[in-house]
């Protein structure tokens, strides 16, 4: 059938077409071939393999077709000549492939030791993957969640590891992905060479809301990060006004055992107490001190800040815009109201946060407290 | 290298010349190799592991060098060594056809047999009153799967032999029976060996 | 004398090898009826009840998959919950490699091993049904997690901790659990059976190198089986004791290393990929010289490579792991000992495109399934191996692209081949021909359809989506090549409709003819369907693709091939044998089997039942070694044995 020679063909073509169309855009924050970093380059170049199959690929199908036209059933052909090998060509077609492969080597071989090397100089940050979201700490004492600030153009070490289950760090713009694993600390490595923002996702699959855990990583200029790393360091704003306030109440007797703010106060104006254990199977909670600087929240699940004052969709379908001015206040307050209708959790068995059955005025106070964390 | 189906010393034809059973046996033998090596190697692992996350018991975290009873673990070793010289003798009996010797060697077999896991549970006994229960730690846990896995298989072993052993006594059993004494030796000597490596790589090399 | 208690032994007759009947437990000796279903020996029926179940599964883990594209066709679906889209990936994969692959190859080998060695049975009849009725109840077993509580929800690879109590309380894991423990006896003791099958119960002249490829192919397969499966049964254990017993293997808090289960389970499971496909390459193997009227082209090289690909199997399990925390050294040996088990994928390949070139190819279904084994495989072949490039992998692996990889040679390659069995023995096992028509539109659908959905896989796990979410967000460019795989896996489910129809109506067709496909091998040297004992005489064998040769002989003026027998003079020619010994039916291995799942509630529910469930097992072992393979009265010889037939022995 002609159909059938001219289906093949395509098929084999356009996936090659397809394949290459997969080449870096704009449109694909999680682009693996987006190369933006030291590390992520790294494995960009050894992209020609993709090539090599593809051509191999199409060599096959070239030969499937050819022999599909060519050796086709004729009425009342002979029986063809029973050739049962050929073994010079056998062994031919044996070790060809293998010496090909051998080369494929030596460049994966040097590229995974390159990848393994650590860097002469580097800031280090702590990553630790819990049910369901990424926790950031800085070696002065600052620890975040679900956004991890690097400056540009600097190599960062990490250190990665988990509280529960095995997760994955993976943000694949700047580097491929490292499992992080209870009880075991992993080196891995990534850079940006510009400033910009680039996305992850928990990439070993971690249970209900594995989907739900995300990464955003942003990098800011030299001047611009050092400013961000002093302000982190300082405790949190003290809240002014009157609903701040009634929010930091509330926030030091139902938050508290499980979200650190550092320097927040409870009515007495006592320092509130971090010590005692969390109540979470992990055992930890995101740090909340400087949580209006962030861009994001709820496992980088929801933005923080929004694009239209006037219709903020509470179904936003875009996380991953740039910085607006506009406070999700919709999502976060429905996520003060019912945390597990928002990102999946099982709060009943310690993993993810609870529903606290807040009024809607206590949600109205805790957000213009969190709103004021810049 | 097989025109004309070779007879096996049962007279079965098959084209190797080997019994089907007996191949069956070893093949499954074989799987049983990749068991235990599993259980072993999940033992090697965590052998040093012995504080566990429960709470401490009375007389301390229960270790290899506290619990172990060499001398007497090498005299219940020496049993099951010995039960595998009965079985040999069981076998050559059945082949020469001395039906009473054999069921006796078969017996002897399975009595050893006993006494090893009689060993192995006054053993077991006096590691849980020093603590060691089996979910204590990673390293009591592992201990007592993999003797376990290997107690279980013994008792098994025990159980096939008794049978054979009544069996043996109501049905006219000659010399062509040979073969199934000879599969039941193959798998009691397996067992052997794995104890055999189980004994020197948990309880005499040290961790 | 020490008298032990067991069922029905102190009512066994004294003297002689017969077993007198106990109570009213008489041998069943039903032929035709369910009776003769559940309580037969005979290889054929064991294999088509393994293929009907299969195909069961197949469509299970099909609609699993259908809402999966469903929920997965636009992002932030909401088709279904987070927690059940965890139970249907879980289960989809589960179902999918135990419950369908394995049992349709184990159909295919169990139905043509014995006919392609020349054999009347498989060495121990009894304990093949056991196989398939423990196999049938592990896999019902398996499932029960769906109407009680919650099906397991930790991905078919159950990494820990996460497959721990903790972190997943419902039953589910724990049906998985028992349940695969379950399946994994039952192939094991079907892997024993068809190797002692293969080694011992040829044919008289049927050498190792004349045997066909298919059987060559299963056999590398059994001893896959043997040797991985211990492993992931070890590993099935130690889960089972830290979810019910307490023990912390696992869990990270006391010590445990989450990476054991990794090695273990891989060690297990990268050879089982080469069980899933090396079946399917077996009978590709056959196919293509049918349909080509021409020789296997090097089949030598086709068969060291399919042992080299066995072998090279074991060395390559962490490539699974490249993320995982490994360290450089070994990252980078598995990474090469990777790439090095393309070569004898590879040979296979172009061995494949040799037996077409030259050849007179006939389009009939099968081959076209066939053909397209070799370009789909090709594909998935190929991601594989830019998969071995591990620094590559560490974008790839967890993303769309590793599930585009396995699709292609699971989908394109194992169902493929399976598919080409299908249709070429169909008239072999039934006696009536699938529609070529149907079939055709079966072809493209299913072709169509996997490159619609499996392709764009390729270009999304690229571009950073993930595997094993139950949603993705919009703006991250993934949308339309989802909708576009969701539409495909809707056209695979049509194309599985019309093989279902075609399958069903098949039976209107018109009756066999003796050798429809003009074959080469040894199953179509006999009537289609074959007698209960298979061949009226054991034919001995001369030569590799023996049926051709007999057919065929060289024209002493040109030196090409012509045909100077037909089919049923053949058949005529081989005579008959006169003492022809079948083993007799019996039920022991069903109630062995029966024991199997009560003891595996008993570890979930209540510790009692595992006692039951033992002596259930305990008992009816006794009861089957007490019984002779073959009845005295049915006319066999309770201990004999005939020329060139399967044994009556212990199994």
């Amino acid at each position: 059938m002609m159909t059938a020679r001219r289906l093949k063909l395509a098929g084999a073509l356009g996936l090659g077409l397809l394949a290459l169309t997969g080449c870096s855009n704009n449109d694909n924050p999680q682009d693996t071939f987006g190369a933006d970093g030291h590390y992520s380059k790294l494995i960009a170049d050894l992209n020609w393999v993709y090539i090599a199959a593809i051509v191999v690929g199409v060599i096959v199908g070239v030969a499937v077709i050819l022999a599909l036209i060519k050796f086709r059933e004729r009425p009342g052909a002979p029986v063809p000549k029973q050739v049962h090998g050929h073994t010079s060509l056998e062994l031919t077609w044996t070790i060809l492939p293998a010496l090909v492969l051998a080369v494929v080597a030596v460049p994966t071989i040097a590229t995974i030791v390159k990848l393994n090397e650590k860097p002469k100089q580097c800031m280090t940050i702590q990553v630790v993957g819990q049910q369901w979201w990424w926790e950031f700490s800085y070696n002065n004492g600052v620890t975040t969640a679900n956004e991890m600030v690097i400056p540009a153009g600097e190599e960062v070490c990490l250190k990665i590891t988990s509280r529960d289950v095995i997760h994955s760090f993976w943000v694949p713009r700047l580097n491929g992905k490292k499992d992080a694993v209870p009880g075991r600390v992993h080196d891995w490595y990534i850079a940006a060479d510009n400033p910009g923002d680039y996305w992850g996702q928990c990439a070993e699959f971690c249970g209900l809301s594995h989907a739900n855990m995300r990464i955003r990583v942003r990098a800011l200029p030299k001047a611009d990060f050092d400013k961000w790393y002093q302000d982190q360091a300082k405790p949190a704003t003290t809240p002014t006004e009157a609903a701040a306030l009634r929010g930091e109440n509330i926030y030091s007797q139902q938050c508290a055992s499980c979200h650190v703010i550092k320097g927040a106060v409870d009515a007495a104006g006592n320092p509130v107490d971090f010590s005692k254990p969390v109540p979470l199977v992990s055992g930890a909670a995101p740090n909340l001190t400087h949580f209006a600087s962030r861009s994001v929240f709820a496992g980088a699940t929801f933005p923080l800040y929004l694009d239209d004052p006037a219709t903020p969709d509470i179904d936003e379908s875009d996380p991953y815009t740039a910085e607006h001015p506009i406070l999700n206040r919709p999502r976060l307050e429905a996520w003060l109201r019912n945390p597990s209708a928002n990102v999946p959790m099982v709060p009943d068995d310690e993993r993810g946060m609870p529903n606290l059955h807040l009024s809607e005025s206590q949600i109205d106070d805790l957000v213009a407290y969190l709103a004021g964390l810049k | 290298m097989a025109d004309v189906a070779l007879h096996t010393p049962a007279g079965e034809h098959t084209t190797t010349g080997l019994s089907n059973t007996k191949l069956a046996v070893w093949l499954f033998l074989g799987s049983e190799c990749l068991l235990f090596g599993g259980l072993i190697s999940t033992f090697m692992l965590y052998r040093g592991r012995v504080i566990g996350s429960g709470p401490e018991p009375a007389k301390g975290w229960p270790t290899a060098g506290k619990l172990y009873n060499i001398p007497f673990t090498s005299a219940s070793s020496f049993v099951l060594l010995m039960s595998s010289l009965t079985m040999v003798l069981a076998v050559a009996s059945m082949q020469r056809g001395d039906r009473p010797k054999a069921r006796l060697w078969i017996l002897t077999t399975a009595l050893l047999g006993c006494c090893f896991l009689a060993g192995q549970a006054f053993e077991f006994t006096h590691f849980y009153r020093d603590g060691a229960g089996y979910t204590t730690s990673l390293f009591t846990s592992s201990f007592y799967t993999l003797t376990g896995f290997h107690g279980v298989h013994v008792a098994v072993g025990v159980v096939m032999l008794v049978s054979l052993y009544v069996l043996s006594g109501r049905q006219q059993w000659g010399s062509e029976k040979a073969e199934s004494v000879e599969i039941i030796g193959l798998y009691w000597h397996f067992v052997d060996i794995v104890w055999i490596v189980i004994f020197t790589l948990v309880y005499l090399i040290p961790s | 004398m020490a008298l032990i208690e067991r069922k029905g032994q102190l009512e066994l007759g004294d003297g002689g090898d017969r077993a007198e009947p106990i109570g009213v437990f008489t041998r069943p000796m039903a032929e035709t009826g369910w009776r003769s279903w559940v309580t037969t020996v005979d290889h054929k029926k064991i294999a088509i009840m393994y293929g009907v179940s299969a195909i069961f599964f197949f469509v299970v883990g099909g609609i699993e998959a259908l809402l999966i594209r469903l929920q997965l066709a636009q992002p932030n679906g909401k088709v279904v919950s987070a927690q059940l889209y965890n139970e249907l990936f879980t289960m989809h994969g589960t179902t999918m490699i135990f419950l369908f692959v394995i049992p349709i190859g184990a159909a295919f080998m169990n139905y043509f091993i014995p006919l392609q060695v020349g054999a009347r049975d498989v060495a121990f009849p009894r304990l093949n049904a056991f196989s398939f009725w423990a196999f049938i109840f592990g896999a019902i077993f398996l499932n029960l997690g769906w109407f009680l509580g919650g099906a397991a929800d930790g991905g078919w690879f159950m990494y820990a901790p996460n497959s721990g109590t903790l972190f997943s309380p419902s039953h589910g894991i724990d049906f998985w659990t028992l349940g695969l423990i379950i399946t994994g006896i039952a192939s094991t003791a079907g892997a024993v059976n068809l190797i002692v099958t293969v080694l011992n119960m040829r044919a008289p002249g049927m050498k190792i190198m004349r045997m066909p490829v298919f059987t060559w192919m299963s056999l590398v397969v059994q001893f896959l089986l043997v040797f991985a499966l211990p492993v992931i049964t070890v590993a099935l254990f130690l889960l089972m004791f830290q979810r019910n017993f307490g023990a912390t293997f696992f869990n990270p808090d006391a010590g445990a290393d989450p990476l054991l289960w990794q090695h273990l389970f891989w060690l297990f499971g990268h050879p089982e990929v080469y069980i899933l496909i090396l079946p399917a390459f077996g009978i590709v193997s056959e196919v293509l010289p049918v349909f080509s009227k021409k020789p296997l082209f090097g089949y030598p090289f086709v068969v060291f490579s399919g042992a080299a690909i066995g072998f090279m199997g074991w060395g390559v399990w962490a490539h699974h792991m490249f993320a995982s925390g490994l360290g450089p050294i070994s990252v980078a040996v598995f990474s090469i000992t990777t790439m090095f088990i393309a070569v004898p994928t590879g040979v296979k390949i172009i061995n494949w495109i040799a037996t077409m070139w030259g050849g007179r190819l006939r389009l009939t279904t099968s081959m076209l399934f066939a053909i397209g084994l070799i370009g789909m495989f090709t594909i998935g072949g190929l991601s594989g191996v830019t998969h071995a490039v591990s620094p590559a992998d560490l974008q790839q692996t967890d993303t769309y692209y590793v599930v585009a990889h396995f699709h292609y040679v699971l989908f394109g390659g194992a169902i493929f081949g399976f598919f080409a069995g299908f249709y070429y023995w169909w008239p072999k096992v039934f006696g009536r021909m699938l529609s070529e028509r149907l079939g055709k539109w079966n072809f493209w659908l299913m072709l169509i359809g996997m490159n619609l959905t499996f392709g764009p896989m390729h270009i999304v796990g690229l571009q950073g989506q993930p595997r094993r979410t139950y949603r993705y967000a919009p703006g991250m460019g993934f949308d339309m090549w989802n909708k576009v795989e969701s539409v495909g896996a809707f056209i695979i489910a049509l194309g599985v409709l019309v093989f279902l129809i075609n399958a069903i109506q098949s039976r209107k067709h018109k009756a066999y003819e003796l050798d429809p496909w003009d074959a080469r091998t040894l199953e179509w040297m006999t009537t289609s369907p074959p007698q209960p004992h298979n061949f009226d005489a054991i034919p001995t064998v001369h030569t590799l693709d023996e049926f051709f040769h007999r057919k065929y002989d060289e024209d002493p003026a040109t030196g090409a091939m012509i045909k100077v027998k037909e089919a049923d003079q053949v058949l005529e020619e081989m005579g008959r044998d006169e003492h022809i010994h079948m083993p007799s039916p019996s039920y022991w291995p069903i109630a062995v089997a029966f024991g199997l799942p009560i003891l595996a509630f008993g570890v979930i529910y209540s510790h009692i039942l595992i006692v039951v469930g033992a002596l259930m097992v305990l008992g009816s072992l006794y009861g089957w070694a007490m019984e002779p393979a073959t009845e005295p009265d049915s006319g066999g010889h309770g201990g004999d044995v005939a020329p060139s037939t399967e044994l009556v022995s212990h199994g």
